[in-house]
């Protein structure tokens, strides 16, 4: 057995005790460093990157002198650690705000690993009660959109959680039922329903909806994702959250947003089904992921609950690369990330272009 | 700016009749907030029917008085005993999130041309004899009139200081009733002008009104939109989308979408002697407006075969960036911006070790060059960052150019020599508007064709009585 596989297997083995189980800072501290030798050697530009830095397995002592990788790089490199296997999957961010040249991928050396990671943290977020319950997916099913690792990640949990699988929206983002109609019978049927989607598959749902026709059994839940572009230029998620609530009528407080990107592959969640509505804005890390909010100019890491762009150390990355520098901007308290409270679709300073909104021009 | 913490700035100018029905207060960086009208639907329609009232007293007026009083009310935004300039490069700072020293370099560049030889040049300049706004004239033969919009409702976003007053100014140089909504950044500027307006013409200033509120209100802007004849727009392609859906189909929209500006220093600027002087503009052209403006350089093409080389070109704008850092201090960016930067310093130090390309510029200077061999002008840049890419042949730069035709603007050049007119036309059908002086790009003269007209050709309606 490979080194990655074995390093891969032992942490699959830990990720299913679950978001909940002990981790020690020692034991997180063993496993990061673990992963960076691994990741020095196996995965050639980020090695040079770090030796360059001289920041060499021998000379790191912390996981948070470990280099990181700006999220952005995964648009521009492979940046595989597999350690020879073949990718069993490429991820690739959303191709409606980037070109085609400029979509990150990821590769995904071990899928299993990238299942374990997801399972614990969406069980104990969205189904906390136990038990399977019917799911219905706004997002599109794995076979549809192979490229997508959000897709994959519904499709592990609906295989565990799921009592039954309503795949409403297909690939290219068309509905594929009735989806009144299939409202309407999970009405009759009267058991908890969990409806996951994007900010943007809600908004369309919203919108093509009839008065009364999305209202949903007591004890149903909500798991809604990122996805803010085209959701409308002031549109807040609390506001977005509020119009989920009156159409289906699940409360706030059984609406959890999930916080998640291709280049990470484990997950955050806001825990409010079980800690209720004071939590609403707090993502919640599972063990095997530490995250941190550095200052803009220096890199150094902040205090907690001041603002920083976030950095995430996902050992779920043992794959590619698990330090990885985020665009994202928000604090953390006590491991919990607050990501920048603002509307959706912020306008950008200046009359020139941001990169992305130019890259998804030109494609 | 520690002196301003807590100074809450009146965003805002309206006119006398029109009376605030309440305030919020709207945080900007720094500690200085803004202090905005409580904006309604209704309250807007009271601003826009009392602008409508001006329209007729504002086209009975000559063209020459009202240009020179915006002319002199400009002047005092370059006199340094005035009190407008005092507090315009006092609250710049803080506002617009531009150093002292930037702020006074862009109130300077913007000012040059809000004077009264300059804007009654502008007037000739764009509409040959400007008593065509007055009433009908001959021209070649052809007896025509100029007819400015009876309201005009601007709305800018971004945060480039100058927009806003240029806006007021093209406008009301064609005698329109301006609501205008500026951008975040860019409150000051309008609202001082207003008020000098206010001092030296209560009647043209009762046709202004200033008001910020944060862009996206939909009913608001409906509101706003309702009544005008033309609707300006400075946004982003969002933002023109958003409010192209607003604007009656009886209103004429003139969207100021989104631009990009690049640079091409040709083998020509590439000797030992010139190659400091070119980097040294790059440097300028791209510290201006913190890569906020159209016209800021996102990305420099160096062409290949000089005696300086696009790598060593790359290091000399290092260098100038570096020299500039202390005569144009950057203010600190955004976390979201100062993120952009994070990302592309890191990107660019991965590459670099990948052997594709270089960078300059340490983990906390205010500044960044990036030499990228594969940098097309889609890569375009926040804050002061510049890609630097080397192109083999400068004449063959609208062809690179050409996927982001739709959203080029300014082309700054230099080291040309003759390739430049057949450069330009080529750029021009690639959909570049602007060809320029590396060293002129970052202030376009008052007549400039932005976007591809004259800012004053798009707000008149003309008029002709035909000879039968």
């Amino acid at each position: 057995m490979s080194r990655f596989d074995a390093m891969a297997e032992a942490l699959e083995f830990r990720f299913r005790d679950g978001p909940t189980a002990p981790w020690s800072d020692a034991e997180f501290e063993r496993r990061a460093l673990d992963a960076f030798g691994h990741q020095f050697e196996a995965c050639a530009p980020y090695g040079a990157f770090c030796a360059r830095r001289g920041a060499t397995p021998a000379e790191v002592a912390t996981w948070e002198e470990v280099p990181a990788v700006p999220a952005t790089a995964f648009k521009h490199l492979d940046l595989d650690s597999g350690g020879g296997r073949a990718p069993e999957a490429i991820f690739r961010t959303s191709g409606t705000t980037h070109g085609t040249t400029a979509r990150g991928r990821h590769h995904v050396p071990r899928l299993e690993l990238y299942r374990a990671a997801c399972l614990g943290p969406f069980g104990a977020a969205v189904v906390p009660d136990g038990g399977r319950l019917p799911f219905v997916s706004l997002i599109p099913a794995p076979p549809a959109a192979p490229d997508s690792s959000l897709s994959f990640m519904v499709g592990a949990v609906a295989d565990r959680f799921a009592s039954e699988t309503h795949w409403v929206v297909d690939a290219e983002g068309r509905w594929t039922d009735d989806v009144e109609d299939l409202f309407a019978a999970r009405r009759a049927a009267g058991e908890p329903v969990a409806l996951l989607g994007t900010a943007l598959a809600f908004v369309h749902l919203l919108e093509r909806a009839g008065p009364g026709s999305l209202a949903l059994p007591e004890g149903s839940r909500v798991m809604e994702t990122g996805g803010f572009k085209g959701v409308g230029r002031s549109t807040t998620r609390e506001e977005l959250h509020g119009r989920i609530a009156m159409a289906t009528g699940i409360a706030p407080a059984r609406i959890v947003n999930e916080y998640g990107m291709t280049e990470l592959l484990s997950q955050l969640y806001e825990p409010v089904l079980t800690e209720g509505l004071a939590v609403k804005g707090w993502h919640a890390a599972p063990p095997w992921l530490r995250v941190r909010a550095l200052d803009p100019s220096t890199l150094r890491g902040l205090p907690d609950g001041q603002e920083g762009i976030l950095s995430f150390f996902d050992l779920a990355n043992l794959g590619s690369i698990c330090h990885v520098m985020t665009e994202d901007v928000g604090s953390v308290r006590e491991g919990r990330v607050r990501l920048r409270g603002r509307t959706l679709g912020a306008e950008p300073r200046g009359c020139s272009r941001a990169m992305d909104e130019l890259m998804g021009t030109v494609s | 700016m520690s002196g301003l913490e807590g100074f809450a700035l009146e965003g805002f100018a309206l006119p006398s009749d029109v009376s605030v029905d309440g305030t919020v207060t709207i945080a900007t960086g720094e500690g200085v907030a803004i202090v905005a009208p409580r904006v309604t639907p209704a309250w807007i329609e009271s601003i826009v029917r009392s602008l409508a009232a001006t329209t007729t007293p504002l086209r009975a007026r000559p063209a020459g008085a009202i240009v020179d009083v915006l002319g002199r009310t400009g002047e005092r935004f370059l006199d340094d005993g005035d009190d407008l300039r005092r507090e315009a490069l006092d609250l710049l700072p803080p506002s617009a999130g531009v150093s002292r020293e930037m702020a006074r370099v862009i109130l300077d560049g913007m000012a040059a041309d809000w004077t009264v030889p300059r804007l009654r040049h502008w007037l000739e300049a764009e509409l040959t004899d400007p008593r065509c706004l007055d009433g009908l004239i001959d021209v070649g033969g052809r007896r025509v009139m100029a007819v400015g919009p009876a309201l005009c409702v601007q709305v800018v976003s971004g945060s480039v200081p100058g927009v806003g007053v240029n806006a007021l100014l093209r406008s009301l140089a064609v005698k329109a009733p301006t609501l205008l909504k500026p951008g975040f950044g860019d409150v000051v500027l309008p609202v001082l002008f207003a008020r000098g307006l206010r001092e030296a013409d209560a009647e043209l200033a009762d046709a202004v009104a200033v008001v910020y509120w944060p862009g996206g209100s939909v009913d608001v802007e409906r509101a706003a939109l309702s009544g005008a004849e033309t609707v300006v727009v400075y946004g982003s392609d969002d933002t023109v989308t958003a409010l192209r859906a607003l604007t009656p189909a009886t209103a004429r929209l003139v969207a100021y979408r989104h631009r990009i500006g690049v640079a091409v220093v040709g083998r020509g600027a590439l000797t030992d002697a010139r190659a400091p002087t070119a980097a040294g503009e790059v440097a300028r052209a791209v510290a201006i407006f913190e890569q906020r403006g159209c016209v800021c350089p996102h990305v420099v093409f160096a062409e290949e075969g000089g005696k300086v080389d696009p790598p060593a070109f790359a290091r000399l704008v290092a260098e100038a960036l570096e020299a500039l850092a202390e005569e144009l201090p950057a203010a600190a960016l955004p976390i979201d911006e100062a993120s952009a930067v994070q990302q592309l310093r890191a990107n660019a130090e991965l590459m670099a070790t990948a052997a594709v390309g270089s960078w300059h510029g340490g983990s906390e200077a205010a500044w960044t060059v990036v030499y990228d061999p594969e940098a097309r002008a889609t890569t375009a840049t926040v804050g002061r960052a510049v890609r630097v890419a080397p192109i083999e042949d400068a004449s063959s730069l609208a062809q690179e150019l050409s996927p982001i035709g739709a959203h080029l603007q300014t082309v700054g050049v230099t080291g040309l020599g003759q390739r430049v007119t057949a450069m330009t036309e080529a750029l021009g059908r690639t959909g570049a508007s602007r060809v320029v002086p590396l060293h002129a790009v970052s202030f376009p003269p008052p007549w400039w064709m932005h976007d591809g007209r004259g800012g004053l050709q798009e707000l008149v309606r003309w008029v002709e009585l035909e000879e039968g």
